[in-house]
């Protein structure tokens, strides 16, 4: 095993001075170091507008609200003129993540209104930053380049000995030809992911200077682990590329068949995915929830009216105090059921997208960042939970005098201003992103396997 | 001798796999991704509809809410019309606006709806890459372009008849995605996509657009292997210029442009606004407290009195109006340099200046938004602040009992709905300059291939 095992290294070694000499690994270094410290910047940027966005926001909130009238009083009559201005309504503030991987991070820029209902409002996205396209954090140059720059250190290695004839010569050697595919797999993937991580960490220490970003222990680790992702991720393209290289005879059918296996895995088996998610669990939409909210509301007031019907209800007024409860029971109701058919539609989306590499990197990039799937779930508890206080608090003070029910109502304010969603623990997001590595370790055992058995078939005269 | 290089061309292009591949993965893509856009527009259809009738039950005289109403063509070209606020809440006496609700699309962020606009832009120029990267550099590879060369054909035939050679057959592969996109769209979005004679010219006009962006493409993908000797190398290249051009480029530039040219966060501008909204809502029950007093005082009726008030809501309606205005179309101009900043490093991409010429085509570009907000503004000033003012003089509220006929009366909204040549004419900078891009490249191409020394 040791003569293989040094064999298995002389070969790649070879690989890995000759992808050196004709300028691959070089043309990798550059190309990944530049796009991944503009990314960094960009994305740095925008973090940092964010943050501001949502302090400038949170200071809001402690200024004094307009709230005053003036009566006019007159001989005959009279009327009186109120005004009243609120401050905006809180944000969620911004995952120092989001600067690495943005992920569903940009979704939460909206304000919140938790009272009886949760009302979402628009996002903040007046400048319509990243309107039309993607946000290209690092997840994305990932996704793109070392895809790219796998295959082109991998699918050439065996059409190259095929095309010089000089693959016959080396299957003549005392070798296994599984030690050959092992070796060329090591190279390549030397060749890679030595430019990748070079470039990366200098993309951390940009961020980590310049920025302050990721800071302490805990976001080390999870740059590392993102690292460990996107590592994986070019050795499933690695592979691809060796057994594409085994499947055919010539370079430019192998690179012609590369780039449109690099289209379909990175470009649409993401998309197709989640469309698919998206056919399997339609979920409504805001608007029909509202819709249907005051459809309930309306239907209340018909019937307080019919049983009534001497009364002459007008029909815009508040729904009585004894059908409150009722009210605030079919409000929750439909908007636990909303939420709840939104995180199926993600996890579904994240159950089918794990299925391709592509789709497995950007959910596990994500849930490694604290701002994927579950953080997304988290923010929106958040405000269920919150919403469960206020209608708590508004259930007990119907019962009490109007000066009690304010301080039970001022506390419940109180608490639900007082909660924050908190990063989500390492050890879950690591737990949520299992799945991500276990199929980029599946992909690229299948493909690894794939070609080793291609290889072993492969008639060489 | 241009017909011989074509037919023989033609039939290569016939039999490769990577068209018959293309063509499968195409309509695996295009039938999901426009059933989706279907149901989607639908619902959003059958949304504006219940929005409509819960905003007309809740307009007053103080506050409405006006909705953006959705194009026929957003299923073909989302562009912004998902991603900026659709609904918003004008008021009489404040120049601001809410944006008070929003559905919560979470996936979008990480896979963005597909539309015809990424079909055409990303997919169809990969293809055209792949067909073109060997124009030139294939027959190198096999040797056969000494041999072309040889015979009494100049180097420009040959050039054009290759490059004719890819451009038809992605043209069919065009109009077929076109028309399997449009009779999904038709068929699956329950009659709610009803396109006019104009939204079919603008069909057209996007396949012509789209053709300019492939030919530009194709011209790359020549120009390339002109210049390379090994089609494998000219396929690396092209591929490197499409993703950094196609890909990356589109997405870094809206990120550059806010870190060039920065705008100040939205909530500080709101909150500029807040302060100013509450110091002159100070000034003004001030005077209306003051007013109250002296009319007390004087003893007068409760009719002068309410005519005394509403004098003084007129003149203060404009002054904040005034300069509330002022502030926010300050804030609004900073936005548009910072989007004009993006768009500028933007169009560097062809496939940004084709999704900008499909946003004006379609409706769904930022300058349509734009477009929208000044019809929103316009309406508030025109419309709304001078009927709910009639309304308000009408009332007698120190009689405590309204009128149930006296409602608001508004004429509904118009959203601008330019015509065809509107729409071009919006599209005319990024238009030029995909048309310039094609033939800066098509002429680089001939001039590469004339000076393309045939013997190494």
């Amino acid at each position: 095993m040791e003569g293989g095992g040094s064999r298995i290294w002389l070969i790649a070694r070879k690989e890995i001075i000759a992808n050196v000499r004709n300028f691959k690994t070089p043309v990798a270094f550059v190309a990944m170091t530049l796009l991944l410290l503009l990314s960094a910047h960009a994305l740095a940027i925008d973090y940092r507008n964010r943050l501001n966005n949502w302090s400038v926001n949170r200071d809001g909130q402690r200024n004094p609200v307009v709230n005053d009238g003036v009566s006019y009083d007159l001989p005959d009559g009279g009327f009186s003129h109120r005004m009243a201005f609120g401050n905006p309504p809180p944000i969620e503030s911004p995952r120092p993540f989001s600067a690495i991987v943005k992920g569903m991070d940009g979704e939460m820029d909206r304000a919140v209104v938790v009272r009886s209902q949760i009302v979402f409002w628009a996002r903040h996205n007046e400048t319509a930053t990243g309107a039309l396209f993607d946000a290209p954090d690092t997840s994305f140059v990932i996704k793109l380049l070392a895809s790219l720059f796998a295959m082109m250190f991998s699918l050439d290695t065996m059409t190259r000995e095929k095309e010089a004839g000089t693959l016959r010569a080396m299957l003549s050697q005392p070798f296994r030809r599984r030690e050959l595919i092992l070796s060329k797999s090591l190279a390549a993937s030397i060749s890679l992911l030595a430019p990748f991580a070079v470039a990366y960490f200098i993309e951390i220490i940009y961020l980590r200077l310049a920025h302050g970003l990721p800071s302490g222990r805990e976001d080390m680790v999870r740059a590392l682990l993102i690292f460990g992702l996107g590592a994986l991720y070019g050795v499933v393209f690695i592979h691809i590329g060796i057994f594409i290289s085994t499947i055919t005879g010539r370079t430019k059918i192998a690179v012609t068949m590369a780039l449109g296996a690099w289209a379909t895995i990175v470009l649409m088996l993401p998309n197709v995915s989640v469309l698919m998610a998206k056919l399997l669990t339609p979920t409504p939409s805001y608007n029909q929830l509202s819709a249907r909210l005051r459809e309930a509301r309306m239907r209340i007031l018909q019937e307080e009216a019919e049983a009534n019907p001497a009364a002459r209800l007008p029909p815009s007024r508040p729904v009585s105090r004894q059908n409150t409860p009722r009210l605030y029971e079919i409000e929750r109701q439909a908007t636990d059921d909303y939420i709840a058919s939104k995180n199926n539609q993600n996890r579904w989306a994240r159950l089918l997208a794990d299925l391709s590499p592509a789709g497995a990197l950007t959910f596990g990039a994500s849930d490694l960042a604290g701002t994927g799937v579950d953080a997304y779930n988290s923010y929106l508890e958040l405000f269920r939970s919150s919403r469960d206080v206020m209608l708590d608090a508004l259930k007990r003070s119907l019962d009490l005098p109007s000066h009690e029910g304010n301080k039970i109502m001022q506390e419940a304010r109180g608490t639900v201003a007082n909660r924050r969603r908190l990063t989500e623990p390492l050890g879950a997001c690591l737990r949520s992103s299992i799945i991500s590595f276990s199929s980029l370790l599946a992909w690229a055992a299948f493909f690894g396997l794939a070609a080793c058995w291609r290889f072993e078939r492969y008639d060489v005269r | 001798m241009f017909r011989t290089i074509l037919s023989r061309e033609l039939q290569e292009t016939g039999v490769s796999s990577t068209l018959l591949f293309a063509l499968v993965a195409l309509t695996i893509l295009v039938l999901p991704s426009a059933y989706i856009q279907a149901r989607y527009y639908q619902s959003v259809v059958e949304d504006y509809a219940v929005r409509q009738s819960i905003s007309q039950t809740e307009d007053n005289s103080r506050t409405i809410v006006l909705i953006r109403p959705i194009t026929p063509l957003a299923p073909f070209f989302n562009g912004a019309y998902d991603s900026l606020p659709d609904e918003f809440r004008v008021w009489n006496d404040s120049a601001t606006t809410n944006t008070p609700s929003g559905d919560l699309t979470p996936l979008d962020w990480l896979f963005p709806k597909i539309d015809l606009g990424f079909i055409i832009g990303v997919l169809l120029t990969l293809l055209t890459i792949l067909l073109t990267h060997g124009a030139i550099a294939g027959d190198r590879d096999r040797g056969s372009l000494k041999f072309i060369l040889a015979g009494p054909v100049q180097r420009r035939t040959v050039l054009a008849a290759k490059l004719t050679a890819v451009i038809l057959p992605v043209t069919v592969i065009l109009i077929y995605v076109v028309l399997l996109y449009t009779t999904v769209v038709m068929v699956f979005s329950g009659g709610t996509v009803d396109l006019s004679g104009s939204d079919l010219n603008a069909l057209a006009a996007l396949i012509l657009v789209a053709l300019t962006v492939l030919v530009a493409t194709a011209a790359l993908g020549v120009a390339v292997s002109a210049s390379v000797r090994r089609s494998s190398v000219s396929l690396f290249v092209c591929a490197s210029i499409w993703i950094v051009t196609i890909l990356i480029w589109p997405s870094l530039g809206p990120y550059m442009a806010s870190s060039f040219k920065p705008v100040s966060p939205p909530e500080a501008a709101q909150r500029d606004v807040v302060s100013k909204e509450k110091e002159l809502i100070h000034e003004e029950l001030a005077e209306h407290r003051k007013t109250a007093a002296d009319l007390k005082e004087r003893h007068v009726g409760v009719e002068f009195a309410w005519r005394r008030y509403l004098e003084i809501r007129r003149k203060w309606i404009e002054r904040r109006n005034e300069e509330i205005g002022r502030m926010v179309e300050e804030r609004r101009k900073q936005v548009r340099d910072q989007r004009g900043a993006a768009r500028r490093i933007s169009l560097l991409s062809p496939y940004a200046a084709f999704r900008e010429v499909l946003g004006s085509l379609c409706g769904t570009g930022l300058e349509s938004y734009d477009e929208f907000l000044a019809a929103v503004e316009q309406y508030r000033q025109r419309e709304f602040i001078p009927k709910g003012f009639d309304m308000r003089s009408r009332q007698k509220p120190w009689l405590n009992a309204a009128d149930p006929e006296d409602r608001l009366q508004l004429r509904p909204l118009q959203a601008p709905s330019p015509a065809l040549s509107g729409r071009l004419s919006a599209a005319a900078w990024p238009l030029s300059i995909l048309i310039a891009e094609m033939i800066v490249l098509i002429v680089s191409s001939a001039l590469i291939f004339e000076r393309c020394d045939v013997r190494v």
